[in-house]
């Protein structure tokens, strides 16, 4: 999460919102920007438990279960629970989304789905703004089908290059990823 | 070129359709003028259909058309997913949330704003039986967009887009054309990233636009932009939906405005809404 803070921080010539936005990711954060917060909450970490400075799974849980149940003490009667769950922020939404928890995109493992073919392309979509286009391997050809589940290893999001004498990049509009092979169909079957 | 049959098709639909409604927004006196061949009753016509046009403009949003999406389902469809770092525009930064790992966020919450006035207008210029032409060139989506536009009864234009089509259009395709009132773009941009002639053109003949912007578009001469992904075909599917519902919603609420106005006598009538 430091890369994104010092990325924003880059922004700030154009707008003045990101500080503030940059401000809140960083004070939500536990788990591993410790160094950064210390200075303001060095006396308050010391007294928390080891649990709240370690791992962020259960500390994200804890205070998400707080907030909803300070929302709930304030709105009084009247809480649906619907509406307290669409009431996420978008912050709190795309800190928790599984794009940003999985980091750096470079040699993750993926499950994507089949989505088009055209003879030997195999369009996969995992879940990223792009899909990727791999060939159909030579081992089981022929059960890579439309809607068939596949592993991938993604390579990056997104193919983009800067070349000589352009003003903004050149993309592909398309991710790279490794095929590494099918998903059981009897495994999706029992999930679904 | 299916354009040209296009607007031709709708040059033939919607004249009569034009004698007899008349631009109310101009004013009641062509209204009159034209309405003397069709309808009977020329003054309380007149009276009625103006207060059918003004009184979705008394409330901010007439149409309920907060109900129709939510940040949930934006953040579902991946509409804040923008193009990389090296690939922005500078003049869609204000838009963003951030940028991580070099994959600039569209802010969401922006986008819900502008979503909802888009869709505002959207409804409001069918409601006054404004012809509205969906554009988009993306070929993976153009299906969808033309199925959009079919199902809402408007029309769509994804295919090559001829330099004179709005510019010149009364020599092209004959004097008296209609032109479109609203141009909704699903896309901004061609496939070699330079932006739709479109966009200018609509500029140029003073029709209003709406347009989806990424991260890599232009949003200057739209004049309602949405900044989202026009990338990934959730987000697109979403888009189109939404469009559609708006416009069946905003029909439907007229054809029910006439209804209870033609029904009971003028003047007594409150519009309910």
């Amino acid at each position: 999460m430091a890369a994104l803070c010092k990325v924003v921080a880059g922004l700030r010539t154009g707008a003045c919102v990101f500080p503030k936005r940059a401000i809140d990711i960083c004070k939500s954060l536990y788990s591993t920007d410790s160094e950064e917060t210390s200075e303001g909450k060095a006396v308050e970490e010391t007294q928390k438990p080891a649990a709240d400075k370690v791992k962020s799974g259960f500390a994200a849980a804890y205070e998400q279960h707080t907030d909803l149940q300070q929302r709930q003490n304030q709105t009084g009667t009247t809480v649906r629970l619907g509406s307290t769950r669409n009431e996420k922020s978008f912050a709190s939404l795309l800190r928790n989304s599984p794009l940003m928890q999985m980091g750096p995109a470079k040699d993750k493992m993926v499950i994507g789905k089949i989505f088009h073919i055209i003879k030997d392309d195999l369009y996969i979509d995992f879940g990223a703004k792009f899909h990727c286009v791999c060939k159909r391997p030579t081992v089981d050809g022929e059960k890579y089908q439309r809607g068939s589940r596949v592993r991938l290893r993604l390579e990056d999001l997104e193919l983009t290059s800067r070349f000589l004498g352009a003003n903004t990049d050149t993309t592909l509009l398309e991710a790279d990823a490794f095929l590494l092979g099918l998903i059981e169909s009897k495994d999706a079957k029992t999930k679904e | 070129m299916a354009a040209g049959v296009l607007t031709k098709g709708l040059c033939g639909f919607r004249q009569p359709r034009i004698v007899a409604a008349g631009y109310s927004c101009s004013g009641p006196l062509y209204a009159t003028a034209t309405a003397v061949k069709t309808l009977p009753l020329q003054t309380d016509s007149t009276a009625v259909t103006d207060k059918i046009q003004n009184l979705p403009l008394e409330t901010p949003d007439f149409f309920h058309l907060s109900e129709l999406f939510s940040l949930k389902d934006l953040f579902d469809a991946r509409v804040h997913l923008g193009h990389k770092k090296g690939c922005r525009h500078r003049l869609m930064e204000p838009y963003l949330f951030g940028s991580r790992l070099g994959q600039d966020i569209i802010d969401l919450d922006q986008t819900m704003a502008h979503l909802q006035s888009a869709l505002n207008f959207t409804a409001h210029i069918a409601y006054r039986g404004g012809i509205i032409l969906f554009v988009s060139r993306r070929r993976q989506f153009g299906h969808v967009v033309e199925s959009t536009a079919g199902d809402c009864g408007e029309y769509a234009h994804t295919r090559y887009w001829q330099g004179g089509l709005l510019t010149n259009a009364p020599i092209q395709y004959g004097s008296g054309v209609r032109l479109p009132d609203l141009i909704v773009f699903l896309s901004t941009l061609n496939n070699v990233f330079q932006q739709h002639v479109g966009v200018r053109d609509a500029a140029k003949m003073n029709i209003p636009t709406v347009g989806v912007v990424d991260s890599n578009c232009n949003p200057s001469l739209v004049t309602y932009p949405v900044p989202g992904n026009d990338d990934t075909p959730a987000a697109m599917e979403l888009y189109c939906r939404l469009f559609k519902m708006t416009i069946n919603r905003a029909k439907d609420k007229r054809r029910q405005m006439e209804l209870l106005q033609g029904l009971s006598p003028p003047g007594l009538t409150q519009g309910s809404s």
